[in-house]
């Protein structure tokens, strides 16, 4: 199983297999305060704290442990709390139990088929079909009330777990012949859930049917089923715990983003320098296969917005040569954001590869199937997560599916977008880099810039842009969804999403300008730029664009403010020099999570007379339909 | 009746020893649950998986409730390997 070096405090290098296991060393753990640095402990300065609240419908133990143990392992310090017995549903609803003042970061709801259904578990044809559906309904109607509680009385992200789906009906092979069966009405149950909160952007949904399905739904340990109400087997707990921490990597922000691949007996089988292009095994062969799905999964996780780059010992020129032309080669040079292919060290390579794609170390997976090469970077390495192989190319595809590290709880069209976005921008890199001057970058470039009014679709990202753009951000108003909206909808107001394309690939909505319009006097609430498409005159065509569409409306003139903050220098001296005069300072107005400067709650405000108009710069093409 | 080696019995020892946080040296066939503070009903789950897990035997649910000493463990766990 892929791993990165242990991060536990342990003597005698005693890994922890069993349930026991992580509840002694829980035990351990909670009982000695953390020391420094015990073997390859983690100060617990370093770990990032999380609270977890735990609402099992049964008696469910041994899962705050083995959290703490296995978070560790990964920089987590994991705190949790579990409901008393039976309490569930009633530590969601009352706003003053046990759980809300644990103040958790995220809740597991856990409820079990048999509690939920009582005796018709036991006797589901005791009632009609049209009956049945009814239940289900009054059912799903109770769980949503208690999810409801839950996102009322906190902020967590809640993680409520669907049914799992009988395997035993008394029917037996008549099951499927009802019109609404008891297994059916269960999947109807679990369709019911993910309906219910497919849009909801706090709540998911754990698939546990597939969980204990994975596991074999005939594991069941009955004896301790009747003597302690325990309904999943003790052993399981890891394993469950294994499928939380995918939800508690994403919520500290662990997931890594970016893939990086050795190449030969990587992703072919073979040495291409000495088996040649036509030696090596790629393709639709029992050889070639296993790397050619290999590659496939690859692309599906690049299509999902990570980043893909190679660290190989090779000739550059036999290397690139299947990359670009071999017919089974489906990853191409084109989709990765680094190719470090020479005879330099490896782990040099990858301190390169992090340093040019701009992400930290610990954002790395990397992929080789040389044993002493992972031995090596991990040792020198440790923040990257070195799989470990295995030297069998038909488990490639498996290791890579058991990697549960690139979760994330969002994925705008944007981030889907990011692995390509990476790779074009190392083409763009690749143009600066020849082109002599500015004007023969931006000409070679071709960009578009195409402004719109803001949509439903948009909106989400515009607030995304307008909490997380630091540099060019003219007054760093951090807005959430609901006051873009309320921005977007008033008539004294336009807000603008700001597309940016050009000829290596579409960045995507990457600026946003929030305007207010009075008869005379239009002001810039908002102007930002992300970091990616600054330097390119891109911010010079939205100028043009608003004091276009401020002369066409009849204003005067256009008031920009400015903020001063740690990090918009980038943004400082724009105004000035595209002709604007500083007509005054004044405090802050009330605006939310202000990120000014400490001791400078100043607002400059710039004005810029429409008359002058603001012309668009060359080589930028402006599409708008506002 | 199958007779535990003196194998089975220290790994059995060991587990209880593990599950309930106290020294190896000071587990023998006497232990009892209802002498031993640890001993609570959780851990006498815990233990009865742990021992399935780790040795292959299997319990049933009359002899969970019926061992009351480590000597009964054991006696069980040879059985239920027959």
């Amino acid at each position: 199983m892929a791993s990165a070096s242990s991060g536990l405090p342990t003597s005698g290098g005693f890994a922890p297999a069993t349930i026991a296991d992580f509840i002694a060393m829980a035990k351990k753990i909670r009982a000695a305060p953390v020391s420094p640095r015990s073997g390859k402990g983690k100060p617990a300065k370093e770990l990032k704290r999380l609270r977890v609240g735990l609402l099992p419908s049964f008696t469910l133990k041994g899962v705050g442990e083995t959290l703490l143990v296995k978070g560790r392992e990964m920089g987590l310090d994991v705190e949790s709390y579990c409901c008393s017995y039976g309490q569930h549903a009633l530590e969601a609803l009352d706003s003053k139990s046990g759980l809300y003042k644990f103040s958790p970061d995220i809740v597991f709801l856990f409820v079990d088929l048999q509690t939920l259904l009582g005796d018709a578990f036991f006797k589901p044809y005791a009632v009609s079909d049209e009956s049945r559906r009814n239940f289900v309904a009054s059912k799903l109607s109770e769980l949503k009330l208690v999810v409801a509680a839950i996102e009322k009385n906190s902020k967590a992200k809640i993680v409520v777990h669907n049914f799992e789906v009988p395997s035993y009906s008394p029917l037996g092979i008549l099951e499927t012949k009802s019109q609404f069966g008891f297994l059916e009405s269960v999947r109807a149950l679990n369709a019911g859930l993910a309906e219910t909160f497919r849009n909801n952007s706090r709540v998911f949904v754990f698939d546990y049917d597939s969980f204990c399905s994975r596991l074999g739904k005939d594991g069941v340990d009955w004896k301790s089923y009747y003597l302690g109400d325990l309904k999943l087997s003790l052993q399981r707990v890891p394993a469950l715990c294994d499928e939380y921490l995918t939800y508690l990597r994403t919520l500290a922000s662990l997931s890594k983003k970016c893939i990086v691949l050795d190449l030969d007996n990587t992703l072919w089988g073979g040495i291409v320098g000495e088996d040649g292009f036509d030696g090596i095994a790629l393709g639709p062969t029992p050889q070639g296969r296993p790397f050619w799905e290999f590659q496939k999964m690859l692309v599906a996780l690049l299509e999902r917005g990570i980043i893909l780059a190679v660290n190989s010992r090779n000739n550059p020129k036999d290397a690139l040569k299947v990359l670009r032309e071999h017919p089974y080669c489906v990853l191409k040079e084109k989709d990765f954001a680094c190719l470090k292919i020479n005879w330099s060290d490896k782990v040099s390579n990858m301190k390169e590869i992090a340093k040019e794609v701009n992400i930290g170390l610990d954002s790395l997976v990397f992929f080789d199937d040389d044993k002493a090469n992972r031995q090596v970077m991990r040792a020198a390495l440790p923040p990257v997560l070195t799989v470990e192989l295995p030297s069998d190319p038909a488990l490639y595809c498996a290791t890579l599916q058991s990697l549960r590290v690139f979760d994330s709880f969002q994925l705008t069209e944007e981030d889907a977008g990011r692995g390509k976005l990476y790779a074009q921008e190392r083409q763009r890199q690749e143009l600066h880099n020849v082109a002599s001057d500015l004007s023969e970058f931006l000409a070679g470039l071709g960009t578009v810039v195409s402004i719109e009014r803001a949509t439903s679709f948009s909106i989400p990202r515009i607030a995304q842009l307008c909490g997380k753009t630091n540099q060019f951000n003219m007054t760093t108003r951090r807005y959430s969804e609901d006051q873009v909206k309320a921005f977007a909808s008033s008539k004294k107001f336009e807000v603008y999403s700001i597309r940016v394309q050009d000829n290596f690939g579409d960045n995507g909505i990457t600026g946003a300008v929030i305007l207010e319009k009075a008869a005379s006097t239009w002001r810039v609430d908002s102007f930002l730029l992300s970091c990616r498409v600054i330097g390119r005159k891109v911010e010079d065509a939205v100028l043009h664009f608003i004091v276009a569409q401020a002369a066409k409306a009849g204003a005067n003139n256009i008031v920009g403010e400015f903020i001063a903050t740690e990090k918009n220098e980038p943004a400082k001296g724009f105004y000035s020099s595209s002709g604007f005069k500083l007509a005054s300072k004044t405090k802050a107005a009330k605006a939310p999570n202000l990120k000014a400067k400490k001791n400078s709650e100043d607002v400059e405000l710039w004005e810029f007379d429409v008359k002058k108009g603001f012309g668009l710069p060359k080589f930028i093409k402006l599409e708008s339909k506002a | 009746m199958c007779v535990l080696t003196m194998a089975k019995e220290n790994q059995i020892r060991k587990i209880v020893a593990s599950v309930l946080g106290v020294a190896a040296s000071s587990i023998t066939g006497e232990t009892a649950r209802n002498k031993t503070p640890e001993w609570d009903s959780f851990n006498h789950l815990l233990l009865v998986s742990e021992i399935e897990k780790q040795t292959g035997a299997r319990f049933t649910m009359k002899q969970v409730e019926q061992a009351k000493t480590v000597a009964d463990l054991e006696k069980f766990a040879a059985q239920g390997k027959d």
